[in-house]
Order: C-alpha cells, then structure tokens, then sequence
C-alpha cells in the first residue's frame, strides 16, 4: 500500500515521469559523469578480449591468409559509422522537431566519433583491399558510399563550427543530418543492389553467418568495444558540449547580450 | 590457442598498418577530446576572475 498516492499508484509513473527531467543538461550532466566509468571499462576489457580472441583463437582463413585479420576493426568500425549516423539523425530530429537542446548536443557529440569510425572504415578497408583485389580503392557502391557517409560527417561538423549561433547551427545541422541519413541504407543494400567488387554480407539478420565461429565471436567483441567506446566518449563530449554552451549563455547573459 | 605470425603470412603491413591506424584514429580522439576538457577548465578560471566589462568586447563581435 506505500505507492498508493491521492489518485492510485504513484510510484512506477513518478519513476517514468522523473526520467524527463534527464532531458535537461544541467540534470543530465552529473548523470553522464557518473555512466561514463561504466562503459569506458567493459570498452578497454572488450578491446583486450576481441584482440585476443581475433589474433589468438581464430584460425587462418584458408583463402585469404592473414589478411582478413583486418576485418575485426573494419566491419565493427563500418558498423559503427552507419549506426552512429542513423543515431546522430535521430538525435538532431528530435533536437530540431521539439527543440530538445540536449538532442541537439547529443548529434554534435556523436558526429566525430562516427567520422572517426568511418575513417577507419574506409583506411582499413583500403589495407584489405590491396592484397585481396590488388587495388587501393575503387570506385564501386558500397566504398563510394561509405566515403560519401565521411563527407556528411565531415559536413555537418563544419556546418555547426561555421555558424556562432548554437540553435541556428542545430537547426541546420538537422537538416543536413536527415537529409543524408538516406545514404546509410545504400551503404548497406549498395552489395545487393549494384555488381560491386566489395564482398557480400557474412552475417545475415535471418540466416546462419557464413564465417567461422571463432571469427564470428571476435567481430561481434570488437563491435561491443566499439559500441561501449562509443558511448564513453560521446557522454564525454556532451558534457564538454554542455559547458561550453552553458558557459556562452551565462557569458552573454552577464554582458547583456 | 596459437602464436600469431608476426609477419602475419606476409601480409604484416596490411595487417598492422590497419591496426595502427585505428589505434593512432583512437588515441587522437581522446588526446584531443582530454586537450578540450582542459582548455574549457582554463576558460571557465580565467573568465571566472575577468569581469564582465572585459567580456563584453568580444561578447559583441561574436553576436554581430
């Protein structure tokens, strides 16, 4: 009987409704401080472990050598990028649509991480490529896209560093962010849809992978460090974000801007 | 469990230079991301003994 209020159980909608208040930054800041120790280590235990299980456990391939070693940052990293940007979009919609500041904070957090992992996509793609196609790179849908996803990173950032005003760049940021976001499922269907020289998917939603289990078990480690990494640094980031805005606020709130 | 061929069958450079790129790609986010934290420390002293008839200058320039 202790969660009967005035008008009924009280204490799971009080629980539900007390999580809005997280969508404020200067509640949500302390939080992000205290969720960071908590996916920064399992991120560094899981780097170790999918290294291990990667270079250790896993057996040669019979075809390709040690080459498809690389695989283990690479499709985590392409993973990554894909994801990352679907999430920034997601976050700068909500941002733009309700004028969420903390959305909106939350997509200028995450773009250089994703840009980071789709950098490293694409190098290390170019480091497999060499001696399994005998090229670099080459033009075909899926690495042309994948370096397209680099340049909507690479524009959003700027587009927000370009513009003082912080709403005015969130707001444009947006638009470039959901505008592209139709690129990410070219990115993933460009092996299906187009003759491309990138290999098609190994793992499959519905359907038994195609790799070995213990190559299997060390990509899908990697992935889970990259993920934890990810949010590491991106509530990292937010709380920089939070501020640096907070702190022009206050500023120009103190010269009567 | 086995040792890995550190020439990895020939394919060393490939191999190692994907891994060193990730981890150089890793280690400059949090360098610059440690370096940002750092300088917003210094500026939120620094601004917290300037008063605001100093700020105000560049407070304009950057609205206008």
């Amino acid at each position: 009987m202790k969660n009967i209020g005035p008008i009924g159980p009280i204490g799971p909608i009080r629980k539900i409704m007390n999580l809005y208040k997280y969508a404020s930054p200067a509640t949500f800041y302390p939080l992000a401080g205290k969720m960071i120790p908590w996916f920064a280590i399992p991120a560094a235990l899981l780097f170790a472990a999918g290294l291990f299980v990667g270079f250790f456990i896993a057996p040669t391939d019979f075809q390709q050598g040690d080459a498809y070693r690389i695989i283990f940052i690479h499709v985590p990293a392409a993973w990554m990028g894909m994801f990352l940007y679907v999430l920034l979009a997601i976050y700068a919609g909500i941002g733009w649509a309700f004028n969420a500041r903390l959305s909106s904070m939350m997509a200028s957090s995450i773009a250089i991480t994703g840009a980071m992992f789709t950098s490293i996509s694409l190098v290390t793609g170019a480091f497999w490529g060499k001696p399994t196609w005998g090229t670099w790179w080459v033009w075909d849908a899926r690495m042309t896209s994948t370096l397209i996803l680099l340049f909507l990173y690479i524009g959003f950032i700027s587009l927000q560093a370009a513009i003082d005003d912080p709403r005015r760049a969130d707001r444009a940021g947006a638009v470039l962010a959901l505008v592209g976001v139709i690129n990410v499922p070219i990115i993933y269907f460009s092996v299906q849809w187009w003759n491309t020289l990138h290999q098609g998917a190994t793992i499959r939603i519905l359907g038994k992978p195609t790799i070995a289990p213990p190559m299997l078990a060390a990509m899908l480690i990697m992935l889970a460090a990259c993920w934890f990494y990810s949010v590491a640094v991106v509530l990292i980031r937010l709380r920089c974000i939070i501020l640096e805005r907070e702190q022009n606020a206050s500023r120009f709130a103190e010269v009567g801007v | 469990m086995h040792w890995p061929d550190l020439s990895m069958g020939g394919y060393g450079f490939f191999v190692w230079g994907s891994y060193l790129f990730s981890f150089v790609a890793i280690v400059w986010e949090l360098v610059s991301l440690s370096q940002r934290k750092k300088a917003l420390a210094q500026q939120r002293r620094s601004s917290a003994s300037v008063p605001a008839s100093v700020l105000r200058g560049s407070a304009n320039e950057t609205t206008s």
